[in-house]
């Protein structure tokens, strides 16, 4: 025979009665444990998601350019830039508004100091080990792109943290086992796979 | 005895404080996020958080943003501290089970 335990409880807003069985209690536990782990996925991938889908088009764009029309690369490069930078920043400051923190500024700040070292350490890396072809330059900026992202993964969200490690394979393989197709499986699977992975992070995680 | 807390327990309502918890001390949510996020209505989510700013668990904050009028909420401190001994209370009646 099923039967109810009953807990009378007391409350800080005035003293009333309250049934809750086991039962009731498991469900609100569950519901609060679902309710709080779809919140801290839906803040971790809101920026997650916008960089992969606005990276990955750059990817492919911009080393499908670079693989079948190399005289043209550089500008078409300089306008992805520029697009990524402005579609990124428009599209995370969106999203922005929907959590308002007010460490938000002083993170953005030391967000954004972080990334201009890191270009700076980049420009210096390559100095350093110049002459370098040019798909030595791009794997060194690639590289020091995903480490940026990885470093914001581990200081920002932990649920942000793993994607750039797949890419950074993918990176590494095309240029030591495919150097004749380097630039278009770059912008292929390395691209094309960011964007569907920002769709798949978007819609189904 | 326990602490559970009638106003809390209420499911729409204890889903609100347990996203709001979730947040960052001092961190506010948009009202239509937070809508989205728990799938309710404009309505009932309205409704439910009156019950708990009337109770001193969240704070409403409304604002102009761009010239639009925007609502934040948020959790606060006491609220946090009520939804904390709630949870510890359904807690320790599934541990009585």
């Amino acid at each position: 025979m099923r039967y109810r335990i009953l807990y009378s409880t007391e409350f800080s807003m005035g003293t009333q009665n309250m049934d809750i069985t086991p039962n009731d209690a498991e469900e609100a536990l569950a519901a609060i444990q679902t309710v709080m782990q779809k919140t801290r996925h839906s803040i971790a991938s809101s920026g997650t998601y916008i960089t992969l889908i606005v990276t990955g088009i750059v990817w492919l764009i911009g080393f499908t350019c670079t693989q079948f029309l190399p005289e043209i690369s550089h500008y078409v490069w300089i306008g992805l830039s520029i697009f990524g930078s402005i579609l990124g920043t428009v599209w995370g400051f969106r999203l922005g508004k929907r959590v308002r923190s007010p460490a938000t500024a002083a993170t953005a700040r030391r967000v954004g100091l972080y990334w201009l070292f890191l270009v700076f350490f980049c420009m210096a890396v390559i100095a350093v080990a110049w002459p370098l072809d040019g798909k030595q330059v791009t794997v060194l900026i690639v590289l020091f792109a995903l480490i940026g992202h990885l470093a914001m993964g581990l200081l920002l969200s932990f649920a942000a943290v793993w994607w750039p490690l797949p890419i950074t394979a993918l990176v590494l393989i095309s240029y030591f086992l495919l150097p004749g197709l380097f630039y278009l499986w770059m912008g292929v699977l390395g691209g094309g796979g960011m964007i569907a992975l920002g769709v798949y992070i978007r819609f189904r995680w | 005895m326990t602490n559970l807390n009638e106003t809390i327990h209420q499911p729409v309502r204890l889903r609100i404080m347990a996203a709001l918890v979730t947040l960052e001390t001092g961190d506010e949510v948009d009202f239509g996020y937070l809508r989205g996020l728990l799938e309710v209505t404009d309505g009932n989510l309205g409704a439910h958080l009156r019950k708990l700013e009337e109770a001193g668990y969240i704070s409403v904050n409304k604002v102009f943003v761009e010239r639009k009028p925007r609502t934040f909420v948020a959790a606060t401190a006491a609220g946090r501290k009520v939804f904390q001994e709630h949870v510890a209370a359904l807690e320790s009646i599934l541990k009585r089970k």
